[in-house]
């Protein structure tokens, strides 16, 4: 019951959120937390004046990325960072588009990304499913089986003989995907959303006939969706923020994800010029212009993504405050 | 933070460990249960997360035992000889011990700190911003920070600490305005801990928020209704209504935070600092040592020596912050 309801007053919110979008002037609140009451108290100016700072302080630094990536190098050097690039210059997406490097490096990402997501998710959800299911003496070992490894880890070096001995994965992007595949906090998170199912569904399956299998493909999985977006968000940004795995076990430049490629740029300036390929000439490569072009690139399929993931992510966050 | 759900759920598992896993049991269960073909179908289900769990996270700790050995490569994990207590021995003596023990505790209180007082200043700022759009639209901006990866933030840090070929950057430009002298931040161990400070409140503040706010929309209207009749300011709700409210949400996420107390943010921390060997005396924490020596030195018995003692610190840290959680917390609205 609670599933449906949920449901329901999240679309009418995001009907409400477009209605206000769609207005030109921001409409009067409807309901205030304080009937009969004048809004404009000292305190709540001071807040909107606060949070406007503090969200300023969160997207400035992200402006200047993007406004260093189209200054010129040497305005760059010259003047150092300003708002507005002020001899627009698109020199660095230029190199960047005509070498191999952002190439192999998005290729890359996107593989461990896509393919990861993919299979931690179909992990996740029928681990959880086992787990929720409450089988006897199946469901309650498992659950401290996964539990465990929240408390106690066996730390990078074990990880890092195992992955470059015993499974031979150096230089393959499942070098990446494997160690990070399964977050145990998320399985517990589908295990709590999975038991709130409402059994009579799952009985009216059973009693036409369904097997354990089809109950959870067929019923559990289309019902599930909102968290299986929840999970897939947060392992999808977890693999394409990845970088220590990559560190550690790739070292073929070709077979880079994109954030390596990036923090190469950090730890060897020098690098960045190598970074279009060797046609380029090197002395003349905008090094700094680059690496910020590059970063731009790094963020802009989060970026583009964002608006449409954030609320599953607000979602997931407060996943046990919609109790009852 | 997150784990609270976990914890809350994984309560009476414990008892049951040593049961041993069998199929078709007669115990009574709430939900229907299987027949032997659908605990087959079940099994098969779990069978891949499983094999995952033996394989990443059950095969390292098996591996632990390099830590007791004279590892080298030729001979494998099993085949290296023992050398007892030789590695531990060998980091302890190192001097280095204290230092990167002390930074970890350190760091990671001083950013719990800084990010819980952000996340629940900017709940209780965000709470008085009406206006459906207004209010969603700020959350986005302030909660993108978390997206960004550990490496992107080093690169802005640059840009602002140092600026371009490591000349000036934003914050010189601001000291100059003034006429202060310029800094050479890369070069000033001292400021670190408070750099990496302010760059834990950008990237969790408006995540930490998020938390706070849930609890706050928990909170009755009733509440503020009476308070509102009483005559209370919105200011005067805000420090008399929502923040005692929220001591106990903020109780978990501090006990939580304490819990991890003893795993650095490597990410971060690697990423920005880096083998800058200047800055290590403030910021070198367990993480980025072991990363550190495994890759310069190559010696895989004392690293692994000291994962395992972070390991076991670690582990007792989180025990007890899961024990102080369910006792306090038995039944919280959010986590």
């Amino acid at each position: 019951m609670s599933l449906i309801a949920t449901g329901r007053t999240q679309t009418i919110t995001d009907l409400e959120a477009e209605t206000v979008l769609g207005a030109t002037p921001p409409k009067a609140p409807v309901k205030s937390r304080l009937p009969g009451r004048r809004s404009f108290e000292p305190f709540t100016v001071v807040s909107y004046v606060c949070v406007t700072i503090f969200g300023l302080f969160c997207l400035i630094p992200l402006w200047m990325i993007l406004a260093g990536s189209f200054t010129d190098e040497s305005v760059l050097a010259a003047n150092g960072y300003s708002f507005w690039p002020a001899p627009f210059s698109v020199a660095a997406y230029q190199l960047l588009f005509t070498g191999q490097s952002l190439i192999n490096g998005y290729i890359a990402s996107l593989f461990i990304t896509i393919i990861g997501t993919a299979l931690s998710l179909s992990c996740t959800a029928s681990l959880a499913w086992v787990i929720a299911r409450r089988l006897p003496r199946i469901s309650r070992p498992l659950t401290v089986f996964a539990y465990i490894p929240m408390l106690f880890t066996g730390g990078l070096v074990p990880l890092y003989l195992l992955v470059t001995q015993g499974l031979n994965l150096s230089n393959s992007w499942f070098s990446v995907i494997l160690p990070v595949m399964l977050a145990p906090f998320l399985i517990f998170v589908a295990v709590s959303f999975f038991r709130q199912l409402p059994e009579d569904i799952l009985d009216s399956a059973r009693i036409d006939g369904a097997g354990e299998l089809r109950v959870f493909f067929q019923i559990v999985i289309p019902l599930s969706k909102p968290i299986l977006a929840v999970l897939g968000l947060f392992y999808a940004v977890t693999y394409w923020n990845e970088w220590f795995m990559a560190l550690l076990f790739i070292s073929d430049p070709d077979k880079f994800p994109l954030q390596l490629i990036l923090q190469n740029l950090i730890s060897n300036v020098t690098n960045a010029a190598s970074l279009p390929g060797a046609s380029a000439s090197q002395a003349a490569a905008p090094v700094y212009q680059l690496r910020f072009a590059m970063t731009v690139m790094t963020i802009a399929p989060i970026l583009f993504a964002y608006p449409f993931a954030q609320r599953f992510f607000v979602k997931g966050l407060t996943l046990g405050a919609t109790k009852g | 933070m997150q784990r609270g759900t976990a914890v809350a759920d994984v309560g009476p598992g414990t008892a049951a460990v040593k049961s041993a896993p069998a199929p078709g049991a007669t115990r009574p269960a709430r939900r229907r249960k299987p027949t032997s073909r659908g605990t087959f179908g079940l099994l098969l289900l779990a069978l891949p997360g499983v094999v995952w769990f033996v394989v990443f996270a059950y095969g390292p700790m098996a591996g632990l035992v390099v830590a007791f050995k004279d590892f080298n490569v030729s001979e494998g994990i099993f085949g290296s000889p023992w050398n007892g207590l030789q590695n531990f021995a060998y980091f302890f003596s190192s001097g280095d011990a204290p230092r990167i023990v002390i930074n970890t505790i350190f760091l990671n209180a001083l950013f719990l700190a800084a990010s819980l007082g952000a996340g629940l200043l900017l709940a209780v700022m965000l709470n008085e911003i009406k206006g459906h759009f207004s209010r969603r639209f700020g959350q986005s901006v302030i909660f993108f920070p978390y997206f960004v990866s550990p490496i992107v933030i080093s690169i802005i840090l640059q840009a602002v600490l140092a600026g371009v070929g490591g000349r000036s950057g934003m914050v010189n430009n601001l000291l100059d305005v003034f006429d202060l002298p310029q800094v050479n931040w890369y070069t000033q161990p001292g400021a670190w801990p408070w750099i990496l400070t302010i760059v834990k409140v950008w990237q969790l503040g408006g995540y930490t928020s998020v938390i706070f706010l849930a609890a706050i929309t928990s909170i009755p209207e009733e509440v503020y209704e009476a308070a509102a009749i009483d005559g209370a300011s919105r200011a005067r709700m805000a420090r008399s209504v929502t923040a005692p409210l929220l001591l106990p949400t903020m109780g978990i996420l501090i006990v939580l935070g304490v819990g991890r107390i003893f795993f650095g943010d490597f990410a971060t921390i690697y990423a920005i600092v880096g083998d800058n060997g200047t800055l290590f005396p403030t910021t070198d924490v367990i993480d980025t040592y072991v990363f550190r020596s495994l890759r310069t030195v190559g010696d895989f018995g004392t690293t692994a020596a000291i994962g395992l003692f972070q390991s076991v610190v670690g582990f007792v840290f989180v025990s007890v912050a899961v024990l102080v959680q369910r006792r306090v917390d038995k039944e919280s609205s959010i986590l």
